[in-house]
């Protein structure tokens, strides 16, 4: 039998399927055949280990934080353009090199902008 | 099996069909957000599909420049919603009704 | 592939010029100006951009008409630089209205925001090239959301900016799928390939399905009827610069691009203006824009939301201008573009200086204004006349070129004449509404306790200015019209 070349993929769907499918369907069956049902304000908790949780599971984050996934973001799609540049590098002309220098320097800016301006702060 | 550029289309239109009506009929800000980058991300696959099957690198080119605007549409768009939340402590769009005649 | 950097260097000098500027502002502020109060921060960073704008402009004149740039991304053709002037002086008037106000919290921000905006109208006046062009798009789109919700005192401004982000950046997608059916179709993102492509190998479904999707994106950023939902409300939360901003430039570098996109320049074939079934689709959206602008403004009694719908009536115009444009060239389009952008944003600027002093929402607030300033009231009188187009101003010569340019070539024998014939009628309604606001400001006694308002120098200075040129324009239409 010639395999197709993905054959394994699908092999490995199956099987990442099917082994929860089946842990979830013994667990059923204990519970229809030996466990009794009895709700209670402790079986609702979010954690039900013995200890009392204390307020509310869904926490707010800190909108502050955003700032600095942005200026990752920033960062992180420069190199998106940083790196074909480095491939073909021997290949330009000095004019390339400024348009990309003017480029970094407008980001970099922005870094600095920021930092003055005390975003980078923790507070 | 290899997918042709009609599948490629197909799923592409897809991806803009769901992002289209994602924006249409759902009431969280962050959520027709979303939507709206689904639709992007659409137009984005439709753009290499046709740049593999035409053989030529410039559509993979601009996809580059689509990712960067993107990037800069989720600067702009979380700072305007966040900016909102701490006015109006809501993000939902059928509170946002202030502007009247 | 050979690129000539010094060219590309010298035909961007205007930008560029623009981008350090906005350097310098941001490092100024952060250091000489950091200790001083906020008014005199967003004076001088005011003055620095006016003055960068103001050079840029002179190099973009200078530098004149170059032709096509980097292998054809760029063409700098006699519209181009015509856009690229006419846009700085857009953005020099928003600058000398905002001057004044204290009531931003970052001043240098927003003048850096707004020369970005302008690099990006300026980039769209003169993009031939897909990806230039959404880039530019962009760039501009982006700014101008920020824009609209940069005052953080009040709510309304951010909910604006926030409307507006959501409809642009649907917009934004729908003109990308179309972008993206268009390289696919013809193999090539520059605007002059594609017409080759497309002129040898016709009609095809999915050049249809591309003309929808970059109409509707069109449509939604130039806020033409049906989708028009978004600039009521923008109009009215964002700051009165903003909102100016918005109005008059936005407009100007978007149907500069979009007849472009649609005609192609002068020296290359017909892009998508050779489909067939565009131009009834344009023209259905100029009717419906012209319908439900000027009937809608009837029932507002706020004047922004009024200017609102007033400026989507003059989308609908502008549109029948892009059809007519195809046989008569840019010509008449531009004029309506450039005078109407110099009326409403006059316009806006007179609002600003009133909200700075105590409220003007309301059209009712407007009352007694020629007893509390009687500058500020004949500026409004000479931009809302304008926007009427009741002569000798320039806004009845714009409608006048559009209206003739649309009618010429086949009279009532075309629907597109009689589009033109239903534009007069819609202007008649238009007239109604406009002479609303000047009774509220030039008749009606000021209500008690009303007191004089002070104009602050620089503004009075480009409301008188911009109220100077809507009447040259008017009186010697050729100063702008001997550019085509």
């Amino acid at each position: 039998m010639s395999a197709h070349p993905h054959a394994s993929l699908a092999l490995f769907l199956l099987v990442a399927v099917g082994f929860p499918l089946a842990a979830l369907m013994v667990a059923r069956l204990w519970f229809r055949f030996f466990q009794p049902a009895r709700p209670g304000a402790t079986k609702q908790d979010v954690y039900e280990c013995g200890v009392a949780p204390t307020g509310d599971s869904w926490i707010q984050f800190k909108a502050h934080y955003y700032l600095y996934a942005l200026l990752f973001l920033v960062f992180d799609v420069e190199v998106l353009f940083l790196l074909p540049f480095a491939v073909a590098f021997t290949g330009l002309p000095a004019g390339a090199l400024v348009a990309m220098l003017a480029f970094m320097l407008l980001l970099a800016e922005g870094l600095v902008w920021a930092w003055h301006r005390g975003h980078l702060d923790w507070s | 099996m290899n997918a042709g550029l009609s599948e490629y289309l197909v799923l592409s239109g897809l991806l803009f069909a769901l992002g289209f009506f994602g924006v249409l009929l759902r009431k969280n800000t962050l959520v027709i957000y979303m939507c709206l980058e689904l639709m992007l991300v659409a137009s984005t696959l439709a753009l290499v599909a046709f740049s593999r099957f035409n053989g030529a690198l410039d559509g993979h080119v601009f996809v580059f420049f689509i990712l960067t605007v993107a990037a800069a549409e989720v600067a702009v768009g979380l700072a305007i919603i966040v900016a909102l939340f701490r006015k109006r402590q809501t993000v939902m769009v059928d509170e946002l009704n202030h502007l009247k005649n | 592939m050979n690129i000539d950097y010094s060219l590309f260097f010298r035909a961007m000098q205007p930008e560029s010029l623009l981008i350090e500027a906005a350097l310098a502002i941001i490092i100024l502020d952060l250091t000489v100006m950091r200790r001083k109060d906020l008014s005199a921060r967003l004076n001088v960073a005011s003055l620095v951009g006016a003055l960068a704008v103001a050079l840029a402009a002179v190099l973009a004149l200078r530098n004149g008409a170059m032709g096509e740039i980097l292998n054809g991304v760029l063409n700098l053709d006699t519209l181009a630089v015509a856009t690229r002037v006419g846009v700085l002086g857009l953005t020099l008037l928003v600058l000398g209205i905002g001057t004044g106000g204290a009531r931003i919290r970052n001043p240098a921000e927003y003048v850096v925001i707004v020369l970005c905006a302008a690099v990006g109208f300026m980039l769209m006046a003169s993009a031939q090239q897909l990806l230039l062009v959404f880039l530019a798009l962009e760039l501009a789109s982006l700014s101008l959301y920020v824009l609209a919700g940069f005052d953080k005192s009040r709510p309304e401004s951010a909910e604006a900016g926030l409307k507006y982000f959501l409809f642009g950046g649907m917009a934004a997608a729908f003109l990308l799928f179309g972008f993206s059916l268009l390289y696919g179709l013809t193999g090539t993102l520059d605007l002059p390939g594609m017409s080759v492509v497309m002129a040898a190998t016709g009609f095809h479904p999915m050049l249809a399905v591309a003309m929808v999707m970059i109409l509707v994106g069109f449509g939604y950023k130039a806020a033409a009827a049906p989708f028009h939902l978004w600039a009521p409300d923008a109009y009215q939360g964002a700051p009165a610069p903003a909102a100016a901003f918005i109005a008059s430039a936005s407009k100007l570098a978007g149907f500069v691009l979009f007849t472009r996109l649609l005609w192609g320049s002068a020296s290359q074939g017909q892009m998508l203006g050779a489909t067939p079934g565009w131009v009834p689709v344009v023209w259905l959206l100029a009717g419906a824009s012209m319908l439900v602008g000027n009937l809608a403004a009837l029932a507002q009694s706020n004047v922004r939301r009024l200017l609102a719908y007033s400026a989507i009536a003059h989308a609908g115009a502008l549109l029948l201008g892009v059809i007519a444009s195809g046989r008569s060239g840019p010509g008449p389009l531009f004029f309506y573009l450039t005078t109407y952008g110099i009326a409403t944003a006059g316009a806006f600027g007179v609002f600003h200086v009133l909200e700075n002093q105590g409220g003007a929402q309301k059209l009712k607030d407007l009352a007694g204004l020629h007893r509390r300033s009687p500058l500020l009231a004949g500026c409004l009188m000479v931009f809302i006349l304008s926007l009427a187009g009741v002569p000798p101003l320039s806004g009845f010569f714009g409608k006048f070129a559009v209206f003739a340019a649309a009618l010429s070539p086949a009279g009532l024998g075309s629907p597109t004449g009689w589009l033109a014939v239903f534009a007069i009628a819609m202007s008649a309604v238009g007239l109604y509404y406009y002479l609303l606001i000047l009774k509220e400001a030039l008749v009606r006694p000021a209500a008690a306790g009303a007191t004089a308002v002070k104009v602050p120098a620089a503004a009075a200075l480009t409301l008188v200015a911009a109220a100077g040129l809507t009447l040259i324009f008017g009186m010697f239409p050729s100063l702008l019209l001997r550019w085509f």
